[in-house]
């Protein structure tokens, strides 16, 4: 499902921090994670991708049921969006030829496997900065579904631009 | 139980959360929500629109298990994890915690605090963070 210039700029870099998400994960067996996470962009116009940066339970999530819903948490300004699909970890080590969902992996990890330098977190205040930005990976959710989380539309499917 | 500090109150009731719910094979639904009530030190309730509970109802049904991260600013500023077993009650989704984590990004990243002493937990908080909950 294809998004456009709108959810680029609502999940990138907005100045004043950056764009905050959440990323809810669950277990096979229905135990749920969610864990806010500052390092987003949208690649491709399908994809979004999250630096990993030791997300433990998410990594465990990910690895035995690879599903995930990413929640924009702030700024909002009325972007009430919630993103679904196929969600996994990109990380060295893979086969040359490596697919996910469509990408490349090599390519998608030597664009964004590397976030501090591409992004540097200049613009997050130094009290919840991270210490230090090191990065395993990239994790990443193929968007298949739109949907509204305001409480008047909860659930509603969405055409985002 | 989870006892929730002063501070994790304040940042739930002042701005809600985002709450994820799971079927009992897996697979997620959120709801976002912008206030909650805290009915005691363990218990939270998240006042849920007709839409929200259609979104989560089925899940709840089946599955108890939610995980709760603050809403707003809160995701940046109240770095917390909450996990407990909700159910509807009338139209709000009531939350008994069991598991609080700390998401702050570093080394306590996943910190359970709910196994630490309280007073531990009221010393962490103060030590790390000026605020006790949303700006007013």
């Amino acid at each position: 499902m294809r998004l456009g210039s709108e959810a680029s700029k609502a999940l990138r870099t907005v100045g004043g921090g950056g764009a905050v998400v959440y990323l809810t994960t669950s277990s096979r067996g229905g135990n749920p994670n969610t864990v806010g996470e500052r390092f987003v962009a949208l690649y491709k116009d399908e994809y979004i991708l999250i630096a990993e940066m030791f997300a433990q339970k998410t990594r465990v999530n990910l690895n035995e049921n690879p599903h995930g819903v990413i929640t924009l948490a702030h700024p909002v300004k009325g972007r009430t969006w919630v993103f679904s699909g196929p969600a996994t970890i990109l990380q060295e080590g893979h086969a040359p030829d490596a697919k996910w969902e469509g990408i490349d992996v090599a390519e998608t990890l030597a664009e964004w496997g590397d976030w501090a330098t591409k992004e540097p977190p200049s613009e997050v205040p130094p009290d919840i900065r991270p210490p230090a930005l090191v990065q395993r990976g990239v994790m990443a959710l193929h968007v298949t579904s739109v949907t509204d989380f305001h409480p008047d539309r909860a659930g509603e499917p969405l055409l985002i631009r | 139980m989870a006892r929730l500090t002063p501070r994790m109150k304040n940042w739930l009731t002042g701005l809600g959360g985002h709450i994820g719910t799971a079927s009992k094979d897996g697979v997620p639904a959120v709801v976002v929500v912008d206030s909650a009530i805290a009915d005691s030190d363990e218990e939270l309730r998240f006042p849920l629109s007709e839409k929200q509970r259609a979104v989560v109802s089925p899940n709840l049904a089946e599955n108890p298990r939610v995980a709760i991260g603050p809403g707003g600013i809160g995701s940046v500023r109240a770095a917390y994890q909450f996990k407990g077993n909700g159910r509807i009650v009338g139209e709000d989704l009531v939350v008994s915690v069991d598991e609080i984590y700390s998401t702050k990004p570093g080394p306590e990243a996943g910190l359970r605090l709910d196994v630490l002493p309280y007073e531990e937990v009221l010393a962490f908080e103060s030590s790390r963070w000026r605020d006790d909950g949303p700006p007013r």
